[in-house]
């Protein structure tokens, strides 16, 4: 577990993108129902996101645009970016599943899925509250996960 | 048109999980803000109020220890005091922490004399302890 410095406005961004997509996307999508394709989109740059910071477009949005434009502020914060990486690939996991069923055409249950994940970008966004986060603090509390920690004060 | 339940069942699902968790943490004591304040008050040392959570990976990785090594250089000059958010939802309102860890430094009188949202390093910790009245060893 390593902590550094870590921007928290990248996920802000990521979060923001989600939502906007999703919500937009679902309502585009009630008259024109092939825009559930955007769903496997937002799945694979969430994977990816995960799997490099070089594929994370979030990431290089909101570098090479938003941050010098001035339009998203920095907001640095010392901690350990992995239950933020498992929340993500949490989000994206839950989209590869929609995408699923977008491909199987049961787009009821991909947008309950899509839905889900934008309601849990929004609360960690307007609000802190990382649910994937919490998830990871379980999985190491029952040794699914290794994490090293000093009892209580 | 069955699309338009989407968000509904979406909702009813991320509530239910809300719900839960929240019945889960219920029957957890709740602790007054006022007891802590009149605790610190009779001490007169400043003190550091560390909120931390079940959830928050970084505080008992780095947070605790860095508190637990600040501890040990400063002995009985401060008083710290960790809260666990679900345990003391109250206090931790009272501060409106909203991220953790949070620590909160607080001089002799209880006045907040600064915040720390995220990791903050025991020398930054030591810094604000002393502005808030800490003696400094000659």
């Amino acid at each position: 577990m390593a902590v550094v410095a870590f921007d928290r406005s990248v996920l802000k961004v990521n979060q923001m993108i989600l939502m906007v997509a999703i919500v937009l996307g679902y309502v585009i999508g009630l008259a024109y129902p092939g825009i559930a394709w955007i769903l496997p989109v937002l799945a694979v740059m969430m994977l990816a996101a995960v799997a490099s910071p070089s594929l994370n477009i979030p990431r290089i949005l909101y570098t090479q645009v938003l941050r010098p434009s001035g339009i998203v502020k920095p907001r640095i914060v010392q901690e350990d970016p992995a239950p933020h990486r498992f929340a993500q690939l949490l989000g994206g996991v839950f989209l590869a599943a929609a995408s699923i069923f977008v491909i199987t055409d049961l787009l009821l249950v991909a947008w309950v899925l899509a839905w889900i994940v934008a309601a849990l970008a929004f609360l960690n966004f307007a609000f802190n509250i990382c649910a994937g986060c919490i998830m990871y603090a379980q999985l190491v509390r029952i040794g699914l996960l290794p994490l090293q920690r000093e009892p209580a004060l | 048109m069955i699309l338009l339940l989407a968000p509904l069942i979406a909702l009813a699902v991320v509530g239910g999980a809300a719900l839960l968790l929240l019945v889960q943490r219920g029957g957890q004591r709740e602790l007054v803000g006022s007891v802590v304040e009149s605790q610190r008050a009779q001490r007169q040392l400043p003190s550091i109020l560390y909120f931390t959570g079940e959830s928050c990976t970084i505080c008992h990785t780095a947070q605790r220890p860095a508190l637990r090594s600040l501890a040990a250089g400063l002995g009985e000059d401060i008083e710290i005091r960790e809260i666990d958010i679900a345990v003391e939802p109250t206090l931790a309102r009272h501060y409106r922490v909203m991220s953790l860890p949070t620590t909160i430094v607080l001089d002799a009188s209880g006045q907040v004399t600064d915040i720390n949202v995220g990791f903050a390093s025991g020398e930054t910790l030591r810094r604000q302890l002393v502005d808030a009245g800490m003696p400094v060893a000659a």
